[in-house]
């Protein structure tokens, strides 16, 4: 404990390093994320959420460790076949190796994190793909050699199964990497929905996650599907029955703060916006997926560059750049909302068309978004030592909604004749179905 | 190539067919259902399927089975132990379904096929029998070579099992050839 290093932190107070993994702290592609707000612009709306990537990370590494310490340790690891998936001969280089993939999971976000990275770098390339190349530079190596560990491996965790695509994960290295980015009990979430809210000054982010962590265990799903199956024996992370309620709190406070926050209709107009600056300023309207180039370029030269585009009517992002800095953003002209869903599924984009076509393309803006995934069916140890499925056991979890939601925006200009002509126009608009089947 | 809409036509029609065949259909169930659909039989749905959960799991295709449940097209079913929760067509299906009567004819056979084979086992068969399918697809060899790659990568799952899935696995891909949609 004496060589650790001690980071204070507003959401787990302490954070410890160990001098050689303060290396990876020090390195350019880490303390770039001092200047990627974790937010975006949502600091326009919550003024509060000013918070960056760098202190996210760090927490991630450290919940990361924590976990790792509950669900390997021997009195928490209770069936045969978890026993056959845990290497016990290598267990503090895996300890390392999480604690280094958590810290470096978010190394590849661009300038203002999520805002549109599919339309701002070329295709089959996001920010998981320049997460993994950051890891592998030479910048790193020396790092990863000094810690002795495999940066195929750090990249392999940081990025899960998903996006990593040049080999298989083994059942160990697939609950590791559900140990960062899982969809039920992901690190990166407990992380960001705590230090969101805190940073916002909403409460619904907040669950007791000590208590969430302390009851995670490494589980077979066993439930079946039959009366005559065994169900299957591969392993993956649940909880004890002591922790569900803080199961519940998390997987609520991630619908609450989707649906109330980043889903907020003003932060999403803002990011269109940014999203159009960026395409009207940068070379090609895409970011370098070079990672010099990269190291270069933060939220704090996009800033720059954007006060710049607003005071300068030669500027080619001008009218952009003022739609942010001058508060001039478009307007919420229609929401998606089940009334209107009943009569048509499609009725957020049929209202689309039929605005643009009344206003014209630059002055009315579409944008969507649904929840990935679930995460909601998760393996429950009861006191009994049966395992059950989570939506078995609580009703909550089955009526947790999914985040879904449809915007129409008009620009300013078009805001009062466009909300006269929706109320005019609305049935009759949404009616009208075509033939969905060519 | 098929629209968004049509493919997810297809995905509750397989969902209706997979359930009237008794299977229990949870998420494991129609994320291997719609590997066999796309893989074996060449319907288009283009998920990206890798090996991960209980054999071929696409991430795509667990985001659009939210996505179905948040425009109310697909819901959860719960039950007692020792069951897992089924995924079942909700109010909003069978309008929807009906919308799309050339798409749902187009691969009416594919989906029974699939329904047929799959629709009555359960998530640890399936797991082997879909790995079993990956295997093959991705690796040449023989039978025995293919059923010793299983264990390899699913440890839980025996080398006799294995052997069997295998063996089933030739056994169905010899009757679904006249069934294969061909991309060209």
């Amino acid at each position: 404990m004496t060589n650790q290093q001690e980071i204070r932190d507003p959401i787990h107070n302490f954070i410890r390093l160990d001098p050689s993994e303060i290396k990876a702290l020090d390195s350019a592609p880490f303390q770039r994320l001092r200047n990627i707000h974790q937010l975006a612009l949502t600091y326009l709306l919550y003024p509060g959420a000013t918070h960056r990537r760098f202190e996210h990370s760090l927490g991630v590494m450290e919940l990361a460790g924590r976990v790792y310490d509950v669900v390997t340790d021997q009195s928490n690891i209770k069936h045969d076949s978890v026993k056959d998936v845990i290497p016990y001969d290598l267990m503090k280089y895996w300890r390392r190796t999480l604690r280094m993939a958590a810290l470096c999971h978010d190394l590849g976000h661009l300038p203002f994190s999520h805002a549109a990275e599919s339309h701002l770098l070329p295709e089959g390339w996001n920010h998981e793909r320049l997460t993994m190349q950051f890891i592998r530079s030479d910048e790193m190596k020396p790092i990863w050699d000094s810690l002795k560990v495999n940066p195929e491996d750090v990249a392999k965790l940081a990025v899960g199964p998903e996006h990593y695509k040049e080999r298989s994960f083994s059942d160990w290295e697939a609950i590791l990497s559900e140990i960062i980015v899982g969809d039920a009990f992901g690190v990166d979430r407990i992380d960001y929905l705590l230090r969101d809210s805190y940073h916002i000054g909403v409460a619904y982010g907040k669950f007791d996650h000590y208590r969430l962590i302390d009851t995670l265990r490494i589980l077979p799903r066993e439930y079946r599907s039959s009366e005559e199956e065994t169900g299957s024996l591969e392993p993956t992370l649940g909880v004890e029955e002591g922790g569900l309620h803080s199961a519940e709190a998390l997987l609520l406070a991630r619908y609450f703060m989707f649906s109330q926050v980043y889903c907020h209709h003003v932060r999403r107009i803002y990011d269109i916006h940014l999203m159009d600056f960026l395409q009207a300023w940068l070379p090609c309207g895409q970011f370098s997926t070079n990672a010099e180039d990269l190291l270069r370029i933060t939220d704090s030269e996009v800033t720059s560059e954007l006060l710049a585009a607003a005071r300068d009517a030669s500027h080619p992002a001008h009218v952009h750049a003022k739609r942010v800095v001058g508060r001039e953003h478009f307007r919420l002209l229609y929401q998606r909302n089940p009334e209107d869903q009943k009569m048509n599924r499609r009725s957020s984009q049929r209202i689309f068309n039929a605005a643009r076509d009344r206003f014209g393309d630059s002055e009315v803006r579409y944008d969507s978004y649904r929840q990935k995934s679930g995460g909601l069916d998760f393996p429950v140890l009861v006191k009994d030592k049966r395992i059950m499925s989570s939506l078995s056991l609580s009703d909550t979890l089955a009526r947790v909604p999914v985040v879904a939601i449809d915007y129409v925006f008009v620009s300013l200009g078009c805001r009062r004749k466009a909300d006269i002509w929706l109320k005019e126009n609305r049935k009759e608009i949404i009616a009208s179905k075509g033939d969905e089947d060519e | 190539m098929m629209k968004k809409s049509q493919r997810d036509a297809v995905l509750l029609s397989l969902v209706r067919e997979m359930i009237a065949r008794g299977s229990w259909c949870g998420e494991t169930h129609i994320q291997k259902a719609a590997y066999f659909l796309q893989a074996l039989l060449g319907v288009p749905l283009e998920f990206d399927f890798i090996l991960y959960k209980h054999g071929p799991f696409s991430f795509d295709l667990s985001d659009e089975i939210t996505a179905l449940r948040a425009d109310a097209l697909l819901r959860y079913q719960t039950r007692p132990y020792p069951y897992g929760s089924s995924i079942v067509p909700a109010d909003e299906a069978q309008s929807f379904l009906d919308s799309y009567p050339k798409t749902l004819k187009r691969y009416a056979d594919q989906i029974g096929f699939v329904a047929d084979k799959l629709g009555n086992m359960g998530v640890a068969d399936l797991e082997c029998l879909a790995t079993a399918l990956y295997v093959t697809l991705n690796q040449n060899g023989q039978s025995g070579q293919r059923a010793e790659q299983i264990p390899r990568l699913k440890p839980h799952i025996s080398l006799e099992e294995a052997d069997l899935a295998v063996q089933r696995i030739d056994e169905i891909m010899g009757e679904a050839r006249d069934l294969r949609i061909s991309m060209s």
